[in-house]
């Protein structure tokens, strides 16, 4: 098959994924080792659940699996331990810029507050700070393009696909039955 | 007759022609935006509409994979940015169209010709589907197991350059799949006596994060590329063009029906290939290809369509998707108590011709968006990533959350996002991730039932394979692939022609 020319594309489809043949980025050792030591994790796991029993016990795949994940992470560590390092590439610059470790804060920051602050009000916030971070435009652009594209989402699932997010601090099922009211009382 | 009523069930209910039209339309727009791919968007909207009835939720699904595959090779041809996997190959040529000043023809062919080919893939499916069910009736325990191994194996082979990396990832997805509370025995495992993990990992938890999140922040490394704006002309391609492309694209439809249809392979590879085969049979195109030649056109836009329908080959007949979309479809056939698989073709022939009913109606809307609303579609397309991200990841966690109303799904879903965009960093496929979490189930039960009727006997279970054509065929390929891969296939290939290669080089 012909080389794909990737260089234009973002690395993220599955017939073109990133890394390099024959070369190794930064932190692409650090990751080889963590899977190895998982994957040795998880036979350790496997066999605990029913040994070496019978051939079909519910152990049996279980081992059969981890045991192919930490020969396969065995042949990528030491095949990378060999390999050159791609050369002017740094683990902050391509590999966890500080965008990506900021958005990534965020994100888990909406994980935790979801439950306790509700839908609506963690949603702004995330989408205000990420869209600020990231766009670096004026407030009231921001906050603008926030609110209506917030505003879309709710009323499409919330409305339209019934998803039920947690409310929170938002009295959210009162605001939608004065919706609902408001429109079958102009029937 | 029952089945062209139910063939016919999608023409005549508005609600679900509006559906697969809504979802082709918008299909092309999320194939077409860079960041956005169809396997994310399938998979968040399983989580939005599993308390649909089933007809509806899979008429929307149908509309945006059919749109989606199409979508692609929009931004392929108008930015030299695939906006889908499956559009690398169409970036080859088109870009060079597009700036020729050809954009509108360039668009107009690929228009039409993956209507050609999803055409021609939806007949596959309605003529094969049906004989392919019938035979897998006659599938043993241990075939299904080697379908599974298989199809795993084939998706790592082809769509990384590293096997090892794809098998690792694949082998991960089989662990992942088996979390929770063992429905044979009620064993747990990988549990780690931990209540979260007792009822298992949401597969849609795991999609979603793998290919919305991850995808989401991998794109964070390009905020700031911006849209180039081009002018479009005439759009609507002339017969003569057609016709002349025709053979080129029947041949090339093969290639994607195919792929399509052997477990683990999509559309972008697919394309990949067909484009590779029209570089062979074209001997003097009108334009070198890579410069912009028709043909490099023509060839992966009809094998990616073609290789929709012959994704559902494999996955209405065996339960075994065809590619990761399919394989989501499998996830939400199974939330609407569907199971996918030759008993459901016996039992339920109304839902496949749905389907295919669907998958036609589909590639008409697919077509006429197509063909109109360039403007709009520009538009849309400059919208900037800066909005666009934080809003995917947003609605990453708000499907991940709607499945189950937990939030444990949410960070189970941020986990594997994070993961995922390490491993594709790394040059490890995702896509043997998502398929060995679907099959996981299937190869467990599959092997355990096959060794319990061998009675635990390996030699009995190997005589076994060896004495059936069928599981000897699939454990023989189960084996190819492997050894392809290996450094020892390769001297071996050296051996035989390598001195033929130095004989011509001289």
């Amino acid at each position: 098959m012909s080389k794909i020319e990737t260089e234009h594309h973002d690395g993220t489809s599955d017939a073109t994924p990133g890394g390099y043949e024959g070369q190794r980025r930064p932190g692409e050792l650090v990751f080889g080792a963590a899977m190895l030591l998982g994957s040795l994790g998880l036979l350790w796991n496997a066999y605990g659940i029913s040994g070496f029993d019978a051939l079909s016990a519910p152990g049996t795949v279980p081992m059969a699996t981890t045991s192919v994940m930490v020969i396969s992470a065995a042949i990528v560590f030491l095949r990378d331990m060999r390999l050159p390092r791609v050369s002017g590439e740094t683990v902050l610059k391509d590999i966890l810029p500080g965008v990506v470790v900021l958005v990534a804060l965020l994100l888990i920051a909406y994980g935790f507050l979801l439950q306790p602050l509700g839908f609506l009000p963690t949603s702004a916030l995330f989408l205000v700070t990420a869209i600020k971070l990231l766009g670096g435009r004026n407030w009231t652009w921001t906050i603008a393009v926030s609110f209506v594209s917030l505003l879309i989402i709710w009323i499409v699932f919330r409305i339209v696909f019934t998803v039920l997010m947690p409310a929170g601090i938002v009295p959210e099922a009162e605001m939608v039955q004065v919706l609902r009211n408001l429109f079958s009382g102009a029937k | 007759m029952d089945a062209i009523l139910a063939f016919l069930t999608v023409f005549t209910q508005p609600e679900l022609l509006l559906l697969v039209g809504l979802g082709t339309f918008a299909g092309v727009y999320i194939g077409a935006i860079p960041g956005l791919s169809v396997t994310m968007a399938v998979s968040i909207l399983i989580s939005f509409t599993f308390s649909w009835d089933v007809y509806p939720a899979i008429s929307l699904m149908i509309g945006i994979y059919m749109g989606g595959v199409y979508g692609g090779s929009r931004t392929a041809i108008l930015l030299n940015i695939p906006g889908a996997p499956s559009a690398i190959a169409t970036a080859l040529d088109g870009y060079p169209m597009a700036q020729r000043g050809e954009a509108g023809t360039a668009i107009g062919v690929t228009t039409v010709m993956s209507f050609i080919g999803g055409f021609i893939g939806i007949a596959v499916l309605a003529v094969a589907a049906p004989f392919v069910s019938e035979f897998a009736l006659k599938f043993q325990p241990r075939d299904y197991m080697l379908l599974a191994v298989l199809g795993i194996l084939l998706v790592g082979s082809l769509s990384s350059g590293s096997l090892v990396k794809g098998i690792f990832a694949g082998a991960l997805g089989i662990a992942i799949g088996a979390v929770g509370r063992d429905p044979l025995t009620f064993t747990e495992r990988f549990t780690f006596d931990l209540q979260i993990m007792q009822g298992g990992i949401s597969f849609i938890a795991v999609m979603i994060g793998m290919f919305g999140v991850s995808e989401a922040l991998m794109q964070l490394h390009h905020v700031e590329k911006d849209a180039v704006r081009q002018k479009i002309t005439r759009i609507v391609p002339s017969l003569a063009t057609v016709r002349k492309h025709l053979p080129l694209s029947l041949q090339t439809s093969t290639i994607g029906v195919i792929i399509g249809a052997l477990p683990g392979t999509g559309g972008d590879i697919a394309a990949l290939m067909a484009y590779d085969h029209a570089k062979r049979v074209t001997k003097k195109p009108e334009v070198p290809f890579g410069k912009g030649a028709m043909e490099g056109l023509v060839a992966p836009e009809t094998a990616n369509n073609a290789a929709v329908g012959g994704a559902f080959i494999p996955m209405m007949t065996l339960g075994i998707p065809g590619d990761a979309v399919t394989a989501i479809m499998i996830g939400a056939l199974f939330i609407h108590g569907l199971n996918p698989g030759p008993m459901l073709m016996i039992d339920k022939p109304d839902m496949f011709w749905f389907i295919v009913g669907a998958l036609v109606m589909a590639n008409f809307f697919m077509l006429f968006f197509g063909l109109t609303g360039i403007k709009l579609f520009t538009k849309i397309v400059e919208m900037p990533r800066s909005v666009l991200i934080p809003l995917i990841m947003l609605l990453s966690i708000v499907g991940a959350y709607a499945v189950n109303n937990s939030i444990s799904d949410v960070y189970w879903m941020l986990g594997f996002g994070f993961f995922g965009y390490f491993m594709r960093h790394y040059g490890y496929p995702l896509g043997p991730v998502i398929l060995g979490v679907i099959l996981s189930r299937l190869l467990d039960d599959n092997w355990r039932r096959a060794i319990i009727s061998e009675r635990e006997d390996l030699g009995r279970f190997f005589y076994g394979i060896v004495t059936s054509p069928l599981s000897l065929v699939l454990f023989i390929a189960v084996i190819l692939i492997f050894v392809s891969q290996t450094p020892l296939w390769r001297r071996g290939k050296e051996k035989l022609f390598g001195t033929q290669v130095e004989e011509a080089r001289q």
